[in-house]
């Protein structure tokens, strides 16, 4: 399959599945309007009766920000940024619980009924849960060593008397590891891809495939991961630089609106990025498995769903072979 | 022909001689000199023959500018290797002290930076801007040694020298030491030390030692303490004093490698070759009161001339090669620094000044020595971001308040950075804008004098102005209270007393101090003579004191006099706003223990302003008003002058509330949230 394949499969996954990117944008917004909550309380304390609190509306002083922040009524840094944390792992929680229900939407020729999204959800809760852990033992574990390797190259390259070289050192390194934890993610999409589709009890053999699909096809996923994330930068940059450049200061709803299409906007790469996953995944990782039956004689249950034609309009994954059909 | 050159070779023969016998005793021709340089030995001579030049070659004057006390004549030789420096120096001192001398305290300043110096437990104990010494490094170590020390007409007495700790009585501290002499100097004589020294230099601490191919030589030679008010004036180093020095004449003789680029205090005399690969390079310093160098063999060189009032300066840019193209920022600030202080304080005097980009990385940046400060930039350093400015603007001022007006740092740090951040705030207002002095990039702003108010608000409660630089709470309270308060309480003072009166006053103090060691009250009573006015109850509590200054609006509101007609005229539909006559209430209470007259302003809706003052002695007031008008807000200080109040948000209260500051660092706020949660998201899961 070609790279062009495989970004516009998963892009017309999320395409025909926009409702997920609504849903997930709206938890995002209301988890984050909670983390926010103790500071705009504050925030409405000191400033809604102040005259200087207008230098903020008008432009923005750093300095009034700097009051505010030193104010003892507001207290630390870490009474904003708690709460912040603390919203943003229930995010990724969540994110955690639904996200199978997307896999199994993405794959699904139709529309997903609500009540087949939530039980791939509750079937593959567990297992999710397993390849979060392994993954974030992998990720940490190569994150750490490229971090401290990293540090250690540009702190050596500190004693040179070129400036601009720990700098450019900094940066190389910093897209080297982006490159490898990208990697990383694609193996850890591809067991996440196959556990739903393949309806994968074993996790273990999830993972060892979405190991050697990776490694066996890096280059187009990779570079299909690579221009997803760069489509992000666009977007950030995008809308940042809408937001400086055509938002008037005192407007509120305008930097709202700008902040939030911005932020619905930058779910579109991520989500493209598990629509590539679930592409390759319907293409390459469920072929051995046809290819596997006639070795019978192996006494490996092999789940029968992946492979037979489901009756409809029960299952979650579709066998078909092509993920471009029109829902029905 | 060959008759005509002979002459010419005997007649510059005669000149080099000549040349050479006046060298020895003081520094004569120089390319640089436009001025008459005094040749005469010194304005006056001991019987032993000893003085102190009056020589005119590094200033804009025909006469000496200062009381000359010292001329210290150095001869050093630097180890670009080892980082080493290896010296003789030669100090006259003029006993001007009106009694006799018996012993000379000497700064060793390199020894603070060993792992049981003063300076090193206070760092560890408060932090600094450099390093924490978490883990000591080797590289940090620095030393002053001295070889041996010979008073001359007495003999050596390197023997008769011990380290002493004023201060808190460290004995591993070596910062101070002294020399006990076998017979005392008697009023108005002269004497004569040869010391020889070896440096250690440490990387860069404290804006002193060397990083990678870089030095920075401050600091680095035995200096002798202050005859001041009765006694020696010669205090440890520590981790938040800077120095304390007579005014005199340098003579300093560098040898380096012949591929460094040299800067130096005050002018260069000449330049030679030496047979080893190294080079000797001479300055000269009038009027000044120490001398600090650096090399580096990558150093980039723009000169240019700045006229001044009393004459063409040199403009000297040492620059790195990765900040070549930020020399023209360095450049204008300079030159539009040097325009309002000649203009506002006082003439510049010296004939140049050296702006050094220090190695990147290194803790050199921002430091100020006579006629050579450091700046402090990076590769990347948007025009927007006024780092560049703020440093030089800052350093530069010091040649004026520390250079010039050479005040004690070690006991009153507020006199020299303090004042000197109050002048940082005028200069760069006015080049760069009130609002914008620091910053103004993608919408974003942030002035000066913001800047020094915060650094003040956050300390404000810890230590007083008046007091010994190493005594503060800690690291923080000394940056906060020496010069963000002090900037904060000199331009709140602009509003008492009125700008134009503060300076004047500015001026006046500048003029009559210069070349001087003033005290705290040589400058308050300076401002109390110009300005006409008793202000000791500002200063006894804005310098000398620790009080907080705390002023808010407790209530404003309004009520209809006939309020208890209210529902009967509703009914009838005759309550109309226009006609119904208000009670009105401001109150104003005073949350510090910092008592100052304010003023407060309250408006009306009718667009009524009406101005009340307030003495502040009582915790509260109240205000009442009646009127066919509801009060629409009130602010205490309606024309912001008052740069110390700690909370300006409680200055003022609007009755009808304005969401819109809240709701627009909400959105920010929740902006970022939602823009890491999903980044976690992303990469977790």
């Amino acid at each position: 399959m070609k790279n062009q394949g495989l970004l516009r499969n998963g892009f017309g996954m999320v395409m025909r599945n926009k409702r997920y990117l609504f849903w997930f944008w709206l938890l995002n917004l209301t988890l984050a309007e909670f983390a926010t909550a103790a500071f705009r309380r504050s925030a409405h304390a000191i400033l809604d009766h102040s005259l200087y609190a207008d230098r903020l509306v008008h432009g923005f002083d750093a300095g009034v920000l700097f009051d505010l922040l030193a104010k003892l009524d507001v207290g630390q840094m870490n009474s904003m940024t708690m709460p912040a944390g603390y919203f943003a792992f229930l995010f990724f929680l969540f994110t955690a619980i639904f996200l199978p229900g997307v896999f199994a939407g993405y794959a699904s020729t139709y529309r997903l009924p609500r009540e087949d999204f939530f039980r791939a959800c509750g079937r593959n809760l567990w297992r999710f849960i397993r390849i979060v852990i392994i993954a974030g033992i992998v990720m940490g574990i190569f994150a750490g060593a490229l971090f401290a390797a990293n540090g250690a190259i540009v702190k050596k390259a500190t004693e040179s008397t070129n400036e601009v070289l720990p700098f450019g050192l900094r940066i190389t390194g910093l897209a080297t590891i982006f490159l490898i934890i990208t990697t990383l993610r694609i193996w850890f999409d591809l067991a996440e891809a196959d556990t739903v589709l393949n309806d994968a009890h074993a996790v273990r053999k999830s993972i060892a495939s979405g190991f050697r699909h990776t490694f066996r096809s890096v280059g187009r996923l990779l570079s299909s991961y690579v221009l997803s994330t760069l489509v992000a930068a666009i977007f950030l940059l995008g809308g940042l630089w809408i937001w400086m450049k055509f938002v008037a200061p005192e407007s509120i709803i305008g930097a709202f609106m700008i902040a939030q299409i911005t932020l619905f906007l930058l779910l579109i790469p991520r989500f493209w990025q598990r629509g590539i996953a679930v592409s390759y995944s319907q293409q390459r990782m469920l072929i051995p498995v046809v290819a596997m039956q006639p070795a019978e004689a192996i006494p490996v249950a092999v789940p029968p769903a992946p492979v037979a034609p489901a009756p409809e309009p029960v299952p979650a994954v579709s066998g078909s072979p092509s993920p471009l059909e029109e829902p029905h | 022909m060959t008759i005509r050159w002979k002459l010419i070779a005997v007649l510059a023969l005669v000149v080099v001689g000549v040349a050479a016998l006046v060298n020895r005793k003081t520094v004569t021709a120089a390319p640089q000199a436009t001025t008459p340089v005094k040749t005469k030995a010194s304005i006056s001579t001991s019987r032993a023959g000893l003085s102190i030049p009056d020589t005119t070659l590094a200033i804009n004057s025909p006469t000496p500018m200062s009381q000359r006390v010292v001329h210290y004549d150095i001869d050093a030789k630097y180890d670009t290797t080892k980082h080493t420096i290896d010296a003789t120096e030669v100090l006259t001192y003029h006993n001007l002290t009106g009694q006799a001398l018996d012993h000379f305290p000497f700064h060793l300043y390199q020894n603070a930076f060993q792992p049981n110096a003063t300076w090193v437990r206070e760092t560890k104990m408060q932090g600094s801007r450099d390093t924490g010494y978490e883990k000591w490094d080797p590289k940090q170590y620095g030393s002053e040694q001295i070889k041996s020390f010979e008073v001359v007409g007495q003999g050596d007495v390197t023997n008769n020298i011990q380290y002493v700790a004023p201060d808190d009585g460290n004995k591993d501290d070596k910062t101070v030491v002294d020399v006990k002499l076998r017979k005392p100097i008697p009023p108005n004589a002269f004497v004569q030390f040869k010391v020889a020294f070896h440096d250690q230099m440490p990387e860069t601490q404290a804006r002193s030692g060397w990083k990678r191919d870089f030095l920075l030589g401050g600091q680095w030679f035995p200096k002798v303490g202050v005859w001041w008010h009765g006694a020696w004036n010669c205090h440890q180093y520590h981790n938040t004093t800077e120095f304390f020095a007579d005014f005199g004449v340098y003579d300093v003789k560098l040898t380096v490698p012949q591929n460094e680029v040299i800067g130096a205090s005050g002018v260069e005399v000449s330049s030679a070759n030496n047979s080893d690969g190294t080079k000797t390079v001479t300055y000269h310093g009038d009027d000044i009161h120490d001398f600090a160098w650096t090399v580096s063999p990558r150093f980039k060189v723009k000169e240019t001339t700045y006229q001044s009032q009393m004459g063409p300066i040199k403009l000297r840019f040492l620059m790195q090669p990765a900040h070549w193209g930020q020399v023209d920022r360095h450049e204008k600030i300079t030159r539009e620094t040097l325009d309002r202080f000649e203009k506002w304080y006082g003439p510049y005097p010296y004939k140049t000044l050296t702006v050094v980009d220090p190695e990147p990385d290194s803790a050199a940046g921002g430091m100020e020595y006579p006629t050579f400060i450091t700046g402090d930039t990076s590769w990347f350093m948007p025009d927007g971001l006024h780092g560049v400015e703020l440093v030089v603007e800052h350093e530069f001022g010091h040649q004026y308040w520390y250079g010039m007006v050479a005040t004690n740092e070690f006991e009153d740090a507020w006199m020299d950075e303090g004042i000197n951040s109050y002048t940082e705030v005028k200069v760069l207002d006015s080049i760069l804008g009130k609002s914008t002095s620091m910053m103004n990039l993608l919408g974003a702003t942030f002035g000066e004098r913001e800047g020094q108010r915060d650094e003040y608000i956050t300390v404000a409660d810890k230590d007083p102005m008046a007091q010994n630089a190493y005594a503060y709470y800690n690291y923080n309270s000394y940056g906060g209270i020496t010069y963000g308060k002090t900037a904060s309480v000199l331009l709140t003072l602009e509003g008492i007393i009125g700008e134009e009166t503060m300076a004047t006053a500015m001026h006046t103090y500048f003029m009559k101090y210069r070349f001087t060691h003033p005290t705290k009250e040589d400058f308050l009573k300076t401002i109390e003579e110009v300005s006409g006015k008793d202000l000791r109850w500002y200063f006894s509590q804005a310098v000398y004191g620790s009080q907080v200054l705390d002023y808010q609006i407790l209530s404003a509101d309004s009520y209809p006099t006939n309020w208890f007609e209210e529902k009967k005229d509703q009914k009838k539909g005759k309550n109309k706003d226009k006609d119904n006559v208000y009670q009105s209430h401001v109150t104003v209470g005073r949350k510090g223990d910092f008592v100052m007259p304010i003023d407060i302003e309250v408006k009306f809706d009718n667009g009524e302003k009406v101005l009340e003052h307030w003495d502040g002695q009582s915790r509260w007031t109240r205000f009442s008003y009646v009127k066919k008008a509801k009060v629409v807000s009130a602010e205490i200080d309606p024309h912001h002058t008052v740069r110390i109040d700690r909370d300006n948000f409680n200055n003022s209260f609007v009755v009808e509330p304005n969401r819109k500051p809240t709701y627009k660092l909400s959105t920010y706020w929740l902006f970022f949230t939602q823009w890491v949660s999903q980044a976690i998201a992303w990469w977790a899961i």
